[in-house]
């Protein structure tokens, strides 16, 4: 009994009974793939956040006051003042000397607003009062007007450049607002430019901002005089990134006449974002791929289910090739070889499925085809077919004869 | 090919018995049963329904395994062998033709008769050739690629005898062959048998048909699991009644003395 033998039966067997082979094969077609292009939407995504993360600008360091996340003091350190960041702060970490490879640094104060223009109103509207090298640190682009002066900020002037939401709600859409004096919380700013859109960042709308320099946020709406809530570090590229932390933690600790381990600031970058973001991707992927998992399960035991249904219903036909000299194996693999290819050809018509339907963008995310899931898919898909191949097939060959002989 | 050996029994049964458990009660399906069987015999086993003869016929075609006595098939204890054993002995020794033909469904009749062959390990261009000239000596040629359904019942019983005689078996061991068919395909299935018969095959051939057993040169009757008569009707070494020369199907052919007889 050569293994081409066996097949060929198996073959028959199997073309014999279409439909059923089929809808058999549609379970595990399904099943396979349903892995491949779920997680294929799950790289999709994660390539999607890291995209966004990129955008964030992955050469910058945000500089917080501990404060700012609410409880003030630092464990075990008793405080007589509230420590925050200072404009001399901001100076050293500017310093060449101190920081080399930091490239700009950008003061943040943050405060919410809201905004009105005649009769329109934008209600909270975020704040941020900055120097200009801040657009280019936060990727943020004028569209249209001038952008912010260092002249500007050192005047405290009460100039603004508003993003694209807050211009569509006061100005409506193709309004033009340069020139036209805005009401923040009252005080009164000049627009002088727009900014190009950013979309949104996690739940953030980016284009919902207004951006002025600090010193005028300082006197019309905060009120408090040379302190930031954050500041925005600008590294020489993502590959300084750790320098400049170490080089920003140092020239804060000296300042603040402390060690770096006790600095009250927090200093993150965006490749921590990154990683938050990258770990938080993989769970949702792994998640994916169990839901798909358990329809690739599902897909096999419809296999077994089908095989041993097989298996009876052609008890006669056992009992015969029994009766013509056929050993255990051959039966045995008959019935294996059988449930085997229908798995195969199920797995391979749902790679094909799986790779085309990777193709198309699903619920906003384009999908991105996981080498690995096509081989494990596979793999998984055969192992079943063996799995739940074998107990029907067992069955099949441990009949006896004379007892299938006599089944009706 | 080799021929069967001509010294050597085909089929030699000593005190065999069968007992089946019917819930509480033991079914003495047979008790001791004796029969030698020598090479080149043509026997019809007879018997009404209940009689023990299937049960004889599962045993002789290593079916089933007696309860107690001996049996040698060919010159192989049969008792010894498991269950993968008596698989190589039904490929090798026995060719079986059934009642229901049970021929594989689906399945042309080429490939049907090969099966055994496939079982048996032979390689393909080999068991074609042979298959081709059962399906020929069976008077199929040029059906080979018929399925079963298109297949009359009398020719679906000679590609089932093609199948039992392609592996060359010591034993040609056939259950009620012509019970499914009209009268006319039963003479045609039963002269196949006289023919192979004449080419010196061995026969065992269970019925419980008077007509059916006249073929036969043997004739074993078979009551409540005992064999209760057993008369020869032909020599082991001469042709079988039906295909001696002369043979006239006018006229009535000798047949056992019990029994409703009646000539054809």
């Amino acid at each position: 009994m050569r293994l081409g033998d066996n097949l060929r039966i198996a073959l028959r067997g199997l073309n014999a009974n279409k439909l059923r082979s089929a809808l058999t094969m549609l379970g595990v077609l399904i099943g396979v793939g349903a892995v491949i292009i779920l997680i294929a939407v799950g790289t999709g995504s994660s390539n999607a956040v890291q995209a966004q993360i990129n955008s964030l600008g992955t050469n910058t360091l945000t500089v917080f006051n501990r404060g700012s996340f609410g409880f003030g003091t630092t464990s075990g350190v008793t405080q007589t003042k509230p420590v925050v960041l200072t404009l001399s702060d901001l100076q050293q970490i500017q310093d060449r000397r101190l920081a080399p490879d930091v490239v700009s640094a950008s003061p943040v104060i943050s405060t919410s607003v809201t905004a009105t223009y005649q009769t329109a109103t934008a209600s909270s509207v975020s704040v941020i009062g900055t120097t200009p090298h801040y657009l280019a640190a936060d990727d943020y682009t004028v569209q249209a007007g001038s952008t912010l002066t260092s002249e500007e900020v050192t005047n405290a002037v009460q100039d603004v450049l508003i993003g694209q939401t807050v211009a569509q709600d006061l100005f409506g859409v193709g309004g033009d607002p340069l020139g036209a004096t805005i009401l923040l919380n009252g005080a009164s700013f000049k627009v002088v430019g727009v900014l190009a859109s950013k979309g949104t960042s996690g739940i953030t709308n980016q284009d919902n901002v207004v951006i002025a320099p600090y010193t005028a946020v300082q006197n019309q709406l905060t009120g408090e005089a040379s302190t930031f809530s954050q500041l925005l570090v600008q590294a020489k590229s993502s590959a300084a990134i750790p320098a400049a932390e170490a080089e920003v933690e140092q020239v804060l600790a000296t300042s603040e006449n402390t060690t770096v381990a006790n600095l009250p600031f927090t200093v993150t970058s965006a490749s921590q974002l990154l990683s938050t973001a990258q770990s938080t991707s993989s769970t949702f992927t792994t998640l994916l791929a169990a839901v798909a998992g358990i329809s690739l399960l599902v897909g096999g035991i419809g296999v077994m289910n089908i095989m041993l249904v097989s298996v009876s219903e052609r008890t006669r036909e056992i009992g015969i090739r029994k009766a013509i000299g056929a050993p255990k194996g051959a039966i045995l693999g008959q019935f294996l070889i059988e449930a085997v290819v229908l798995s195969l050809i199920g797995a391979v018509l749902g790679v094909v499925v799986g790779v085309v339907g990777s193709q198309f963008k699903i619920t906003g995310v384009q999908p991105a085809i996981a080498p690995y899931s096509i081989f494990l898919a596979f793999g998984v898909a055969i192992g079943i077919g063996v799995f739940f191949g074998f107990y029907p097939a067992n069955r099949a060959a441990s009949l006896r004869p004379i007892e299938a002989l006599r089944y009706e | 090919m080799t021929g069967p050996d001509r010294r050597r029994p085909v089929i030699a049964l000593w005190n065999v018995a069968k007992d089946y458990a019917a819930g509480e009660n033991v079914v003495h399906a047979l008790r001791r049963v004796s029969l030698v069987v020598e090479p080149g015999d043509f026997v019809a086993i007879m018997g009404a329904s209940g009689s023990g003869k299937s049960t004889l016929m599962n045993v002789i075609g290593c079916l089933d395994v007696p309860t107690s006595g001996y049996y040698w098939l060919d010159g192989v204890d049969v008792r010894t062998l498991d269950e993968a054993a008596l698989a190589v002995v039904r490929s090798r020794k026995i060719g079986f033709v059934f009642q229901a033909f049970n021929l594989i469904p689906r399945t042309t009749a080429l490939a049907n008769v090969e099966l055994p062959l496939v079982y048996a390990g032979v390689h393909r261009a080999e068991r074609r050739d042979r298959a081709m000239a059962a399906l020929a000596a069976v008077g199929l040629a040029g059906r080979e690629l018929h399925l079963p359904s298109a297949l009359s019942g009398g020719q679906q019983q000679r590609v089932a005898i093609a199948r039992a005689l392609v592996t060359n078996p010591a034993l040609l061991l056939a259950d009620e062959p012509t019970g499914n068919l009209d009268s006319s395909s039963q003479a045609d299935v039963m002269a196949l048998f006289s023919q192979v018969s004449q080419l010196g095959r061995t026969i065992v051939l269970i019925t419980h048909e008077h007509d059916v057993a006249q073929y036969a040169k043997r004739i074993v009757r078979v009551r409540d699991g005992e064999i209760v008569e057993d008369v020869r009707v032909v020599p082991v070494g001469q042709p079988p009644p039906r295909h001696l020369p002369g043979y006239d199907p006018t006229v009535a052919v000798r047949v056992p003395p019990t029994g409703a007889v009646t000539a054809t």
